[in-house]
């Protein structure tokens, strides 16, 4: 019996019911593609915040000062120490080796060039460009390329010269001609500089395996208090508590850890802003999504409470025939949790379809909607329909069935 | 009674005998008015907002003369493009020796407080009672928090530090010494000021534009990663914000078209009650667009009042600093909704029209 009321009541009332749908399926639309955006906002800004570059930068600890001003170094490469380049894969190797986005050593020196248009004397800087390299199984590539997202190459980028970690022979180079693949536009010092693979530079200044200083685009949490304790000073737990979250300062010391003898600093005016910028915008989305999470909710109660309300005399007429009001609560109910799963579930279809082409059309690439947002997205369905149903049906049986059925209520 | 009067009485009791249908109506446009109202104000101030997050990535742009130093006419052309907002920080270098380890230190010239104040990321120290900030690196290697004594070619002084700093740049070498003690010591005045302008990405490029067109023999670079990340991030997150925010308002807008022509689809008997007394289908149109105008303008002033304090309390909440209502905003979002009820009400009136008022009053 009561299944067939709750047929024939969807059977009978299309209209009625398409009208509620829809609304459902609008207001879930809006929850899931927000879910979604708010939800992965993070991790897209953050990677347009790479192209601020690295945001930790390795030095040899016994290293002299550097001389540099206007972007001119003083410095001979042959003055102060270097870091063994073999030792550099090891970063991959720490705990939050999967963090290290990226990193390019540096090696460089003044140099008399010779060129058709005859000898110049120019900054010779050696890095890599996008050096493949190994560190267990996994493959990858890195250098400037990467960590350096906003230098211009007018031309083709150089090849990396030579399969690390074979060193190349220190006669590799007598007598060849070097040809330029490109000019580069890094906007700042590299500028009048010749940057060349690191591999040649290290021949050509005839320093195998050095590299002066290291660049780093590391992944990290933005710093807080407990990011800045030192962690000797920490009790076992806490420490443990302390390295194994991505803090700049604790990515700084495991890299010092594995690479003896260097020093690690923050890259400060980059790793402390981008943290800020980020929860900045993460808290906008997260705030604009709760607005319209709250507003969707509003809205489908609305239609929800509007569509049961039109519905008195019906209720009149269950009540003057004997129905108690449990029953025709449960009716209603169970009318709203059908429609709420079918609004629901064509709604979060919708939403991925429009959290795609939100995350295409401005970061180029898609948002991709957890499957876990279904489930949230149906129960949120079904708890806002019930609200706004449950308030309405109590409304309608709070009248006279024989007023209502006058149509004087 | 005169016509008028009758008209405000029908609207007036249309609107108290049912009002739960009258509440539901303005509820929802009032949804509508909210969340076009919270997004359009936070969408309108968003660059700003975002902007000014760029502040602490330090100087934005470095103008170096190439020959010479820059004049005094020169730094207040500088000061008059880059406004009272942004900050210039002129400084000059050069090489002195420690008299003990002979060791070559670059000794910036520069006012110490602004340069401190320009570069809010770098961490300091403050543990000497001098007037020089010393690079982190430079206190390691040779000082160790004592003074420091510099020669520079004739001259030698003692430098008193008042801080230490880490910046994870060159900086960390260098000592900056106030730029009055830096021009007695070497006789060499600043021919590179660090700027930061304040400002959205479009108002930087002008400001730069104006600067290398102003500023013959200056060299005028923006410090392109952080001037590209603070285009990108802004631009993609206005992007963002303004993309969702459409889907929402629409899918919302839509969801309040569904509610209001559904109750007012329910309304057949009325309409058909209204036709049967003799009223013409221009009275009955009339009579249900006032009624949805009204419901609309309450509702809709009711949104936007709660959505300029929903953007209010975000933009204190997330950016530390209100966004304040957009007055201008006020009229598009109260028309609109009266506009958008306009059509969700009479449009199902088309479809009533069409069916004789006999048949709905009998039920069919």
């Amino acid at each position: 019996m009561f299944l067939r009321l709750l047929f024939e009541s969807f059977r009978r009332q299309k209209r009625r019911k398409s009208v509620a749908l829809l609304a459902i399926a609008l207001g879930m639309s809006i929850a899931t593609a927000m879910i979604a955006v708010g939800n992965d906002i993070g991790d897209k800004i953050n990677q347009e915040l790479r192209s601020l570059g690295a945001n930790l930068v390795i030095t040899p600890i016994e290293d002299t000062l550097d001389v540099n001003i206007g972007g001119v170094n003083l410095k001979p490469a042959s003055e102060g120490a270097v870091i063994p380049e073999q030792d550099l894969i090891k970063m991959k190797g720490i705990f939050w080796g999967h963090n290290i986005k990226g990193f390019a050593p540096f090696l460089s020196d003044k140099k008399n060039i010779e060129t058709r248009g005859g000898e110049v004397n120019a900054e010779l800087i050696g890095t890599y460009f996008a050096q493949p390299l190994r560190h267990g199984d996994d493959q990858f590539s890195t250098g400037v390329r990467t960590v350096n997202p906003w230098w211009k190459v007018e031309g083709e980028w150089p090849q990396d010269y030579g399969n690390w970690p074979e060193q190349l022979p220190p006669d590799v180079l007598a007598g060849r001609k070097l040809r330029i693949s490109g000019i580069l536009d890094s906007g700042g010092a590299e500028d009048q500089a010749i940057v060349a693979p690191l591999h040649i530079v290290q021949a050509i200044l005839g320093q195998p395996n050095a590299v002066q200083r290291v660049t780093v685009s590391a992944l990290t949490k933005p710093e807080d208090a407990f990011a800045r304790k030192d962690p000797d000073k920490l009790s076992p737990a806490v420490r443990e508590r302390w390295y194994c979250s991505p803090y700049a300062n604790s990515i700084a010391y495991q890299l010092r850890q594995a690479l003896p003898n260097v020093r690690v600093e923050q890259i400060r005016p980059v790793e402390q802003n981008q943290g800020k910028v980020l929860s900045r915008v993460t808290g906008l989305m997260l705030l604009l999504s709760l607005a319209a999470l709250l507003a969707a909710a509003l809205a489908v109660s609305a239609a929800m409470a509007a569509t049961i309300l039109e519905r008195r005399q019906e209720v009149g007429l269950m009540k003057s025939l004997g129905a108690g009001n449990s029953a025709v609560a449960s009716l209603f109910l169970t009318e709203a949790a059908f429609l709420a799963i079918a609004g629901g579930l064509i709604g979060f279809l919708a939403g991925a379809v429009l959290a795609h082409r939100i995350g295409q059309s401005i970061f180029g690439s898609a948002i991709v909607v957890h499957p876990v947002v279904l489930a949230v997205v149906l129960f949120g369905a079904v708890l806002v329909t019930f609200l706004g149903s449950a308030g309405a049906v109590r409304k309608a049986m709070q009248f006279d069935p024989a007023v209502v059925l006058r149509g004087d209520a | 009674m005169k016509r008028s009067q009758l008209l405000l009485r029908l609207l007036f009791k249309a609107a108290w005998v049912r009002k739960d249908r009258a509440f539901t109506a303005v509820v929802s446009v009032a949804v509508v008015a909210t969340i076009a109202t919270a997004a359009l104000t936070i969408y309108s101030d968003l660059e700003g907002k975002l902007s000014r997050e760029f502040r602490g990535f330090g100087a934005n742009v470095v103008l170096t003369k190439n020959s010479g130093f820059l004049t005094p006419d020169e730094l207040t052309g500088v000061h008059k493009i880059v406004g009272s907002a942004g900050e210039i920080v002129p400084v000059a270098y050069a090489i002195a020796t420690e008299t003990t380890s002979k060791a070559r230190i670059v000794v910036g010239g520069a006012d110490v407080d602004k340069l401190r104040e320009l570069n809010s990321s770098w961490s300091f120290s403050n543990t000497g009672h001098g007037n020089a900030l010393v690079g982190a690196r430079v206190d390691e290697t040779i000082t160790h928090g004592s003074d420091l004594r510099l020669s520079f070619g004739k001259a030698s002084a003692v430098i008193r530090p008042a801080g230490f700093f880490h910046s994870g740049s060159d900086d960390d070498s260098r000592v900056y010494i106030p730029l009055e003690d830096f021009v007695q010591l070497t006789g060499i005045r600043p021919n590179i000021a660090l700027l930061r302008i304040e400002g959205k990405p479009q108002q930087i490029q002008n400001a730069i534009s104006q600067l290398s067109a102003g500023l013959p023999g200056v060299e005028v670079k923006p410090v392109r990663q952080i001037t590209q990340a603070q285009t990108a991030v802004v631009g993609k997150t206005r992007s963002v914000v303004l993309a969702s925010s459409a889907a929402v308002v629409v899918l919302i807008m839509l969801c309040m078209v569904a509610t209001f022509t559904g109750s007012v689809l329910e309304r057949r008997k009325d309409f058909a009650v209204m036709k049967a007394l003799g009223a013409s289908n221009r009275t009955v149109n009339f009579l249900f667009a006032s009624e949805a105008a009204l419901l609309a303008l309450a509702g809709a002033a009711a949104g936007y009042l709660l959505g300029c304090v929903i953007a209010f309390w975000i933009g204190k909440a997330n950016f530390d600093a209100a966004i304040l209502p957009q007055p201008m905003l006020s009229l598009p979002i109260l028309l609109g909704s009266v506009a958008l009820a306009l059509i969700a009400s009479t449009a199902p009136l088309r479809l009533l029209q069409q069916i004789q008022p006999a048949g709905i009053l009998r039920g069919e």
